[in-house]
């Protein structure tokens, strides 16, 4: 009953999507590591296989509701049919002849929406089965999602194992749908964090290990001490050396809600970000956290902070935080909202560490399934199926995944490996409340470019120029209106090489430096940015909103004159505060 | 401050915990009106939280300190850093409810109320909903309570008194 079986349907094989004009350009490299880029097409999808929502020979009427969800969303894109190919709406029409000849970015990359942050029944503060959480994901539009169950000692002994047979057969029953297992892990001595694996026979094995050796909650290191923040770093060292060693794929890591309780102090990220460098493992983290419904007005809804970003200074946190740092602006967290703040201090190292958005979905707002009356977490592992509750909950503060927070990744095909591929190599904007449905970014110059993740190499004083193509929203949102983008900040700050102080996490040289009011809920417009000759490394970000509330930011209204504003207690509707977030790219002169 | 302080170690690494512990050793002691008692956050290889009182004179930090020593306390003269979370200060008992802003500055020990996210102070008629949790903290020798905004206008406490728990310590 989840897929459609039809003959159409098995004409996707072979198939190839090119979304031209997305590609890495020449030159890229700088000094990241991007792993070697395998595509060994096992479980569930091969580089080479589309899901049927992205094929124009699968008509619409042999589509499952699913399908013809997630193929709105790519038609509003201009990413289905005709505009696949290299006239797609957001590509360039006049795509440089060289993207030819580079290595296998030449043919562009898939856009996949995801999330990597999903809880479900295998979670002690949880609910859904993970089908019900994967039929929603699909229906809302999501192209992967991870399984992201808590870490605790339970979890590691039943729940582990427990899970995986659910998720094969959510994998089975959404084909078109990646599913990855993963683990919220307790990172010791810090918040928590998604660790996923790229499925195979070892995914459970490796998970399990992971979690009994390293987390911080079933080892009791939860503590900020120094020997807690090694055990983080020697789990880190393990999950690379299961990859070295072939017992899985791929294995990535990343920081989910940093800034929650000021317990992910600067020097802990970068000794993630550095850990591993044979094959980075710590990606990057939650530029947005979930919880989005929690500043629902009382009378509706939780009436607390959004993200439930509402704790304080304590014992375990670092001492250097303000206490603006402990709540979210405009739904994100401070470290990726404050311009000039955490987030563009790790940039300035010129060392990759990218954002995401997710639903960190356990209960949903306005859902009327409960819990399953007669659970046992400890004994099963789980909690009994849901039920249905017989009204409408307004007590909690979460979405679907994809109903109110997306992670875009730029894949090159639809694959588990090219969805990793893809969130190592920084290729990856977030939005909220479907304020956009396609970014393209490039940096050009001197006869190349690059774009999200990347690094354009040119010769000092070079001409280099940023092109922008925004798909607006071109459809209603899960909310039920079609969202409008009034505003696209350009922020560009200098790379200054690798900090002295590993708490650093203040960055002087960015801002905004170029906004562009846009106005448009429907159509695709072109924003150009003209860098000038670049005589210094920089880097430049993208960050844009539906200018509904807004103030200066914490560096002052030279460095940001209209940032996200600090989110209201019981009064913060996600819904009319939305932005959505590039990461970056860097212009490196030699 | 005056300079008639003490403060004591504590295994409590949790500030509820912290808060309850000081308002309960402040009865115990009988300690006096013009007493302050306040949290300090100790990090490094166990995380904690510590206790001061700072109290009106030298004889009633004397009577103080006897009475701690005789519960087993062990005490240190002085504050162990000047940064401390007030949880008892003059007027706190009767910060409940709604007040305005010059309502809360005339009648408590607090000097200042700062706004996360805007500049400058907000005016003395602007109201503050206590949710009977008011925690203001010592910015060199100003008692500063940190607020938010809030629903329908108001301003709350940035402290909040039943945060999200971190749902995976289990």
């Amino acid at each position: 009953m989840f897929r459609t079986d039809s003959p159409q349907a098995a004409h996707y094989y072979g198939r190839r999507v090119t979304q031209e004009g997305t590609a890495m350009g020449h030159g890229h490299g700088h000094s990241h590591e991007h792993g070697d880029h395998r595509h060994h097409g096992q479980e569930g999808g091969g580089s080479t296989e589309l899901p049927a929502a992205f094929d124009t020979s699968v008509p619409d009427e042999a589509l499952s509701p699913e399908q013809a969800s997630r193929r709105s969303l790519l038609r509003r894109a201009g990413l289905l049919g005709a505009g696949l190919a290299a006239t797609s709406v957001i590509a360039p029409a006049a795509a440089p002849a060289y993207a030819a000849t580079g290595r296998r970015h030449t043919k562009g990359f898939l856009w996949l929406a995801g999330d990597h942050h999903i809880h479900t029944q295998y979670s002690n503060d949880g609910k859904y089965r993970v089908v019900d959480q994967v039929r929603q994901g699909a229906r809302h539009g999501l192209d992967w999602m991870v399984i992201t169950d808590h870490g605790n000692v339970t979890h590691s002994k039943i729940g582990v194992e427990k899970v995986n047979p659910d998720i094969r057969a959510a994998r089975a029953a959404y084909e078109d749908t990646l599913v990855f297992q993963g683990l919220e892990w307790n990172i010791p001595a810090a918040e928590h964090g998604t660790v996923f694996v790229h499925p195979g026979r070892n995914e459970v094995s490796v998970l399990k290990q992971f979690e009994t050796d390293y987390d911080g909650g079933v080892k009791g290191a939860t503590d900020s001490t120094p020997a807690n923040e090694a055990l983080a770093i020697a789990g880190l060292n393990f999950l690379a050396d299961q990859v070295k060693r072939r017992k899985v794929q791929d294995i990535l890591m990343l920081a989910n809600h940093p800034a929650r309780k000021g317990i992910d102090s600067p020097h802990e990220i970068r000794a993630w970000r550095d850990a591993t460098p044979g094959r980075r493992i710590a990606v990057g983290m939650e530029g947005a956290p979930g919880h989005q419904a929690g500043g629902m007005p009382a009378n509706i809804g939780m009436g607390r902070a959004r993200g439930l970003y509402d704790n304080s200074p304590g014992a375990n946190s670092f001492a250097g935080y303000p206490l603006e740092s402990y709540r979210t602006w405009g739904g994100f967290d401070w470290m990726t909202a404050t311009v000039g703040g955490l987030w563009d201090s790790l940039l300035a190292e010129g060392r990759p560490w990218w954002i995401t958005a997710n639903s960190d979905s356990h209960n949903v707002y306005t859902d009327t399934a409960v819990r399953g009356p007669n659970s046992n977490y400890d004994v099963n592992g789980k909690q009994d199926a849901p039920v249905y509750g017989g009204k409408i909950d307004l007590t909690e503060g979460d979405y679907w995944p994809g109903q109110y927070s997306r992670t875009h990744v730029g894949a090159d095909g639809f694959s588990y490996a090219a969805v990793m591929d893809g969130i190592r190599a920084g290729r990856v904007w977030v939005d909220h409340g479907q304020l956009l449905s396609g970014l393209d970014v490039r940096v050009s110059g001197g006869g190349r470019w690059s774009t999200l993740g990347g690094a354009l190499h040119v010769k000092r004083g070079t001409k280099v120029t940023l092109t922008v193509d925004v798909a607006s929203a071109g459809g209603p949102n899960w909310a039920g209106f079609v969202p409008k983008l009034a505003r696209v900040d350009v922020i560009q700050g200098d790379v200054t090489g690798r900090v002295a102080d590993r708490d650093t996490f203040t960055a002087p040289t960015a801002k905004v430096v170029k906004s562009y009011d846009v106005n448009r809920s429907t159509g695709t417009v072109r924003l150009t940015f003209d860098l000038g000759r670049v005589d210094r490394p920089v880097y430049l970000r993208l960050r844009g909103s539906d200018g509904n509330r807004s103030a200066v930011g914490a560096m002052g209204a030279a460095v940001d004159p209209a940032g996200p504003a600090i989110d209201v207690i019981g009064d913060a509707d996600p819904w009319r505060d939305l932005w959505f977030y590039s990461n970056p790219v860097w212009v490196l002169p030699s | 401050m005056t300079p008639y302080a003490l403060w004591s170690d504590t295994p409590v690494s949790d500030l509820r915990t912290a808060d309850h512990l000081l308002l309960r050793l402040a009865a115990e002691l009988a300690l006096p009106e013009g007493t302050f008692g306040c949290t300090h956050l100790v990090r490094g290889d166990r995380p904690r939280v510590a206790l001061s009182f700072t109290l009106p004179s030298e004889p009633l930090l004397r009577t103080a300190e006897e009475r701690l020593t005789a519960r087993g306390y062990e005490v240190t003269p002085g504050v162990p850093d000047a940064v401390g979370r007030a949880v008892l200060y003059p007027g706190a008992d009767a910060l409940t409810g709604t007040v305005t802003v010059g309502e809360l500055l005339a009648g408590s020990a607090i000097d200042r109320v700062m706004v996360l996210g805007s500049p400058g102070q907000p005016p003395a008629d602007q109201m503050l909903v206590t949710n009977s949790h008011v925690r203001p903290q010592w910015h060199g020798d100003e008692l500063v309570l940190a607020a938010m905004p809030a629903v329908g206008g108001t301003l709350v406490p940035f402290e909040v008194p039943d945060p999200t728990p971190c749902c995976a310590a289990h």
